[in-house]
């Protein structure tokens, strides 16, 4: 039970993060590989399961806000689906370890790049932002 | 930037996000929304929200996939949709007032440890 509700709420804090497109699914996979011990081909699963229902609840409200760029959402889509497809049936293919390794290397560049990236592509409204910081 | 290059733009983003989709199970945003901002011109909330719409059809079908090849767990995943569901809504409603740089600053820090912990131990 607790294990469960453990669950939840991690599921919950990077839903939150996931809503806003800033790699909370990176991070529930980092949370059920290096912390609750899931391998990772069975992390990989419901971490793609998870964000089918965080993503379509936060859609809405981004929808509303006007902040998705629909021009782009086509060919990214379209060509992502056919990336996603070639990239998913080698993934459940693959040694998991090999997987789990693949993904530890991944995540060292993402990490490196998130920390030293530059400052680009600002909102105007982005001051709004900083008044809304706790 | 011409309509043609940016359709373009798009398309080879759309496609690395989908690569990282397929084979990690996530991540995609991770590799979407710096390409968005950088190649395609969006402003950094924009690129946020709209990989959220980008990423939503690779996961389904990606999700398939790994159906289909007997790698989903739904007993196990179903605390985690739940919480998602009730993360996503929130996130959703909170998007506008957040701090973006220091949000991804503690993710970053986050992000490294897992992935040290995933190559060396």
């Amino acid at each position: 039970m607790i294990g469960w509700l453990t669950a939840l709420l991690a599921g919950m804090v990077t839903g939150i993060l996931s809503g806003f497109g800033v790699g909370g699914g990176t991070l529930l996979l980092v949370y059920l590989t290096a912390f609750a011990g899931v391998p990772q081909n069975q992390a990989q699963g419901i971490n793609l399961l998870y964000f089918l229902p965080a993503a379509a609840m936060a859609l809405p409200a981004h929808y509303k806000n006007g902040y998705i760029h629909r021009p782009t959402v086509g060919p990214a889509a379209a060509a992502g689906l056919a990336a996603a497809a070639v990239a998913a049936w080698i993934a459940t293919a693959m040694d998991v370890q090999l997987l789990h390794r693949c993904f530890g290397g991944f995540l060292l560049i993402i990490g490196m790049r998130e920390l030293f990236q530059k400052e680009e592509g600002q909102t105007p409204e982005e001051k709004t932002s900083e008044e809304g910081r706790r | 930037m011409k309509k043609r290059s940016k359709w373009t733009a798009s398309a080879l983003a759309g496609g690395a996000a989908g690569l990282a989709n397929g084979f990690f199970g996530g991540g995609g945003g991770m590799v979407l929304v710096p390409l968005l901002t950088g190649r395609c011109g969006l402003d950094q909330r924009r690129a946020f929200a709209t990989s959220v719409a980008v990423i939503l059809p690779l996961c389904m079908l990606s999700a398939g996939i790994y159906w289909w090849k007997g790698g989903l767990d739904f007993v196990l995943a179903l605390p985690y949709l739940l919480g998602g569901f009730l993360g996503g809504f929130l996130g959703g409603k909170l998007f506008r007032g957040v701090n973006m740089v220091w949000l991804r600053r503690a993710f970053a820090l986050l992000i490294l440890y897992g992935g040290g912990k995933a190559l060396f131990f």
